[in-house]
């Protein structure tokens, strides 16, 4: 267990009025005093101000506590935003791009346990959490090589083992007619890996919709029944109904569980020109509620099919009002469900259709690596910064240097495939190269 | 019965460092040699340093030992390997002449006032009742001693191969220890066969050196110890030739006598130090094979031809060299040979290399299972030292993979099951870019002086240049005006800036050197090029630095925690039974170590965390 600063999400997932999220270790506060101004001037008291991430500035409060008295017994910090996942998941990137990690199950726990912050009759639960998480592990380790990531890996360190024992045979063996590897050798194999890597980590965000959830907008022109079709989803009346178009004038929030799998709705503002100040406001949300989301639901009522924005995210048409619309000479294409909202037809099926769009996407999902998911993602993200370093400075840095920082990203990549570096590496030189005297 | 306070067997590399540390710490020290000729003897080639090797000798130095010294009293050339490669892989490389090492090692032995220097084949080790060690030699004489090094390296029940012809020696047809082996086996330690090998040498005036490149050593470059002043790096040449298609051919038609490949030879060979008939078969699409001509002494016509170890029979070799360019006609003096030998599995042994089933026996060098005179004499002096300190009662001396080289190669044979003998390479180094030749002394000069080694003399010159060094980091900070700048930017291509830089900013620039800074910008005045080169790699490769020293901090954490000794694994939920069962077996000292255990997982160095935090303060 390394001791990195390490950070989640304290309350629980789904929509509430606050949402904390923690972070723990060394370097915790100087992470968040990037994030969170005016920072408290104090520990343990709680600040108001201003916490930004790339995407928003959100009001929000912040509180800090110093090793040895907080939770885990180590620095940690404390968010208060906020609920909803599109905040609190921008919170925690921001967080992991300044230097922390995503938490493991109990790990906060884990830690204060061994810190002396929790008794010793905890032991035993952590004992048996560390092990059903190597269970976990054991089990992604078999899963790695039938799964598209652990097999990428592999791949990707073998090609890296290739030009790391090159490079090592060469500096290791100066006297033998070995040719070090050129720099432009160098970059093409970092390029090409480095290419798979973003193309894994691409994959893998289907990884983190098993975690945080699909984000789902509807869409679609004023009063086709959007809000409806959302307290179908949900079973309540969560939406303020009404015949007048215009009545959602902010986007909605909801989650609902369904399978294995969390749909995040956000309900939007009917989408038209507003002429009224507030009402813009709501469709420039809900325009940001469709970038910022991975399926949308066309919601028509047979009235008009136009839509005048753009939708560049996998879609699903919804014919809403099946109950009193007839949609005569309807073929229903591929993507595209009849219902009705108001009398809970067809919802299943939609729900159904949602599903399937994603867990087709990938094996990912099925095989439920969601625990370690987390982790693969940070190593992944870790080891393309380290490519990406590697080919601004391979034509200025010296050998020693690049070997350096060869090896390091193929160390995080070893991390996912629970392999080190040394023998391998060792292995491939003899193997591959004749030398000594 | 003759008392000790260390008797230390075998006088080589290994043998020499333990016995001389440990003399100069002021204890009584008996040295056995099976032929008092064999002293420091350079059994394979006439050659100190190389990759990571290099780097040793200066750890060596830097601790107070011997090597460098002798090395640089007997130098025929010095080089720095991989120039140009990044400081972190610079390696100094010397070729000596083995008589005159030899000789001055002998030499040394012979006047430390504490040590005894005595031939003698030891026969027989045994712990006495009351912890003491007993050893007899084979002419029936009693040595006991409070505590033992083991150095036998090569000789221990070794073997000498050429073709069908095998004897029972030691190298070079030297006296072997063939008895010793039962004592260790009595003991209860497992005994391993490994196997390494020797070309011929070859006499001079039948070598046409006109077919080859000459490779000249380098003026310029620094001796190994501090406490030389002065080295001639290029009194003596190498030579570099080629095999060629007839050399391969040879081989092949005679593959079925080579002992390595019918079944004569059992020890396992090292991947990195294969024969000549091992390297033609292995990679056969090899057009040719480097083969360098080392001059084996200053006073001898006999070159060492490097590339070139065999256990052919004695006829091949022949035909196998005259196919060599430039070989064509050249006279053999002392056949290639193989060599078996005995040796442990070091992962009995603890960081101190003492054993750890019995206090006060150590074992170092190629009885551990390594190979190499630097690995050796590394290893020699840790045991010295530790042998001192176990008698006299003092705390461990422990090198770690983040202080040195040799604290990686101990934590390396001691942590983990080596199949093949033990060769270190920088590339085992996982601090690296922290542990360079250039910065040996300030790594562990203090660690040296306050283990008693490093003297007045040597401890000064450390000193005044750290000194020095604080003086040139002050100056990094100074402010150069453009116009001052000017020259040395025209003259590095380095475009102007629009306003001042401190020095550092300038030194950061990809072609100013601290050289060139101090040429045309008048600081760092006072300083030698030692320092120069220091502060330049400090500036240059801060980055870089930092970033390691962060990961050595993160893992020296894990170092920091000590498991207990009498932990009994077997009984810790959670842990996976191969965890278990190696961890029972080797007894790592801390949680890093135990993570670098193979078949240790992560997930079971968790367990341990738990499990020390669940004991804090019972065990």
């Amino acid at each position: 267990m390394d001791d990195k600063t390490i950070v989640a999400l304290a309350t629980p997932i789904g929509r509430s009025a606050v949402a904390v999220i923690r972070m723990s270790g060394a370097d915790s506060i100087d992470i968040a005093k990037k994030l969170f101004r005016p920072f408290p001037t104090t520990p343990n008291m709680l600040q108001v101000g201003k916490l930004t991430t790339p995407n928003f500035v959100e009001q929000a409060m912040c509180v800090y506590f110093v090793a040895p008295k907080s939770y885990t017994g180590e620095n940690s910090v404390e968010f208060h935003c906020h609920g909803g996942m599109e905040i609190v998941r921008a919170i925690i990137d921001e967080c992991i791009d300044k230097g922390a990690r995503m938490a493991l199950n109990g790990e906060f726990s884990k830690r204060a346990f061994i810190n002396g912050k929790q008794n010793l009759s905890n032991a035993e639960g952590i004992i048996e959490m560390i092990d059903a998480e190597t269970q976990t592990a054991v089990k992604a380790g078999e899963n790695l090589l039938n799964n598209r990531l652990g097999q990428m890996t592999v791949s990707l360190q073998d090609t890296l083992t290739d030009l790391i024992s090159s490079t090592e045979a060469a500096l290791d063996y100066p006297e033998e007619d070995l040719e070090l590897p050129t720099i432009d050798k160098i970059q093409t194999s970092v390029k090409a890996i480095d290419g798979q890597l973003v193309e894994l980590l691409n994959t893998v965000s289907v990884g983190k919709i098993v975690k945080y959830g699909i984000n789902i907008a509807i869409v679609g022109r004023p009063n086709v029944g959007k809000s409806s079709l959302l307290n179908a989803f949900l079973g309540t009346d969560r939406a303020i109904v009404s015949d007048i178009a215009g009545t959602t004038r902010d986007t909605l929030n909801e989650s609902v569980q369904y399978r294995d799998t969390k749909f995040n709705f956000v309900d939007t503002a009917g989408l038209r020109n507003a002429d009224n100040a507030i009402e813009a406001e709501g469709i420039r949300r809900a325009q940001k509620a469709i970038d910022d989301s991975d399926i949308v639901l066309w919601v028509t009522d047979g009235t008009s099919n136009d839509l005048s924005y753009k939708v560049d995210k996998p879609c699903i048409k919804v014919y809403n009002k099946s109950d009193i619309v007839e949609y005569k000479g309807l073929k229903l294409a591929k993507n595209a469900v009849k219902v009705s909202a108001k009398q809970n037809v067809g919802i299943e099926e939609l729900k159904q259709k949602i599903y399937d769009m994603f867990a087709a996407k990938g094996p990912t999902i099925q095989n439920g690596i969601v625990l370690t998911n987390a982790r693969h993602i940070d190593c992944l993200t870790n080891a393309h910064k380290v490519l990406q370093q590697i080919l601004a400075e391979c034509t200025t840095s010296s050998m020693d240097i690049l070997a350096a920082s060869l090896r390091e990203a193929w160390q995080i990549l070893g991390e996912i495939t629970g392999t080190t570096a040394d023998e391998a590496i060792i292995d491939r030189i003899y193997s591959k190269f004749c030398l000594g005297k | 019965m003759k008392q000790y306070d260390i008797i230390v067997i075998g006088a080589g590399h290994a043998g020499c460092e333990s016995a001389l540390a440990a003399a100069r710490l002021g204890c009584s020290v008996l040295i056995l040699a099976t032929n008092l000729d064999t002293v420091g003897f350079l059994a394979c080639n006439p050659s100190i340093g190389g990759t990571a090797k290099g780097q040793i000798v200066k750890e060596i130095d830097a601790l107070g030992g011997q090597m460098a010294r002798t090395a640089d009293q007997s130098l025929l050339q010095m080089r720095m390997l991989n120039a140009g490669k990044g400081p972190a892989v610079y390696s100094p490389r010397a070729q000596v002449d083995k008589h005159a090492y030899h000789t001055n090692m002998k030499n040394t032995l012979e006047s430390e006032p504490n040590l005894t220097l005595r031939q003698g084949e030891a026969v027989e080790l045994n712990r006495n009742e009351d912890g003491t060690y007993t050893v007899t030699t084979a002419v029936g004489l009693a040595y006991q001693g409070r505590a033992v090094v083991l150095a036998c390296g090569v000789y221990l029940n070794s073997r000498c191969i050429v073709g069908k012809h095998s004897q029972n020696s030691g190298p070079n047809g030297f006296a072997n220890a063939c008895k010793l082996t039962d004592s260790i086996r009595k003991l209860g330690y497992t005994v391993r066969r490994f196997k390494t090998g020797t070309p011929a040498r070859v006499k001079v005036q039948t070598v046409d050196f006109a077919k080859m490149s000459e490779q000249q050593g380098e003026t310029s470059r620094r001796p190994f110890s501090v406490l030389t002043d002065h080295i001639d790096g290029a009194k003596r040449s190498c030579y570099l030739t080629y095999t060629t298609p007839q050399t391969k051919e040879i081989i092949l038609a005679n593959k079925q006598l080579a002992p390595l490949f019918n079944g004569d030879i059992n020890g396992v060979g090292p991947r990195y130090c294969p024969s000549i008939e091992d390297k033609v078969v292995r990679f056969s699409d090899k057009e040719r094979h480097q083969i360098f001509l080392e001059p084996e002494g200053e006073f001898t016509n006999e070159y060492y031809v490097q590339g070139a170890s065999s256990s052919m029979p004695a006829d091949i070799q022949e035909q196998i060299y005259h196919s060599i360019d430039g070989l064509e006609n050249v006279q053999i003096m002392r056949d290639a040979y193989a060599i078996e030998y005995d040796c442990i599995d070091a992962t009995a042994l603890d960081a101190t290399l003492m054993s750890k089933q019995h206090k006060g026996l150590f074992f170092a060098g190629q009885i551990n299972g390594t190979s190499g005179y630097e690995e050796a004499a590394g290893q020699g002096l840790v045991a010295g030292i530790n042998a001192e300190r176990y008698i006299h009662n003092k705390t461990p001396f422990v090198l770690t993979r983040h202080d040195s080289y040799i604290g990686v190669l101990i934590d390396d044979i001691t942590t983990k099951e080596t199949n093949e003998p033990y060769r270190m390479m920088t590339g085992r180094a996982e601090h690296r870019l922290v542990l360079r030749q250039d910065n040996a002394d300030l790594r562990l000069t203090e660690k040296g002086r306050q283990i008693g080694l490093v003297g007045d003399k040597q401890y000064n010159l450390y000193l005044s240049k750290v000194q020095e060094l604080e003086n040139g980091r002050a100056q990094l900070k100074e402010i150069i005006t453009p116009r001052r700048m000017q020259k040395l930017f025209e003259y590095c291509g380095e475009s102007m800036p629009k306003a001042g830089l401190t020095v550092d900013e300038v030194l950061r620039r990809n072609n100013v050197t601290a050289q060139l800074a101090k040429q045309y910008l008048g600081v760092f005045e006072q300083l030698s090029i030692e320092v120069l080169e220091q502060i330049e790699i400090e500036v240059k490769y801060r980055g870089y630095i930092e970033r390691q020293q962060k990961v050595i901090e993160q893992s020296k954490k894990l170092e920091d925690k000590l498991l207990p000794k009498d932990i009994d694994y077997t009984k810790i939920d959670g842990l996976r039974l191969e965890a278990r069962q190696k961890l029972n077996a080797i007894r790592p000292l801390n949680l890093g170590q135990a993570g670098r255990i193979s078949g240790v997982s992560p997930a079971d160095v968790q367990i341990l965390i738990v499990y020390l935090a669940q004991h804090k303060g019972k065990v």
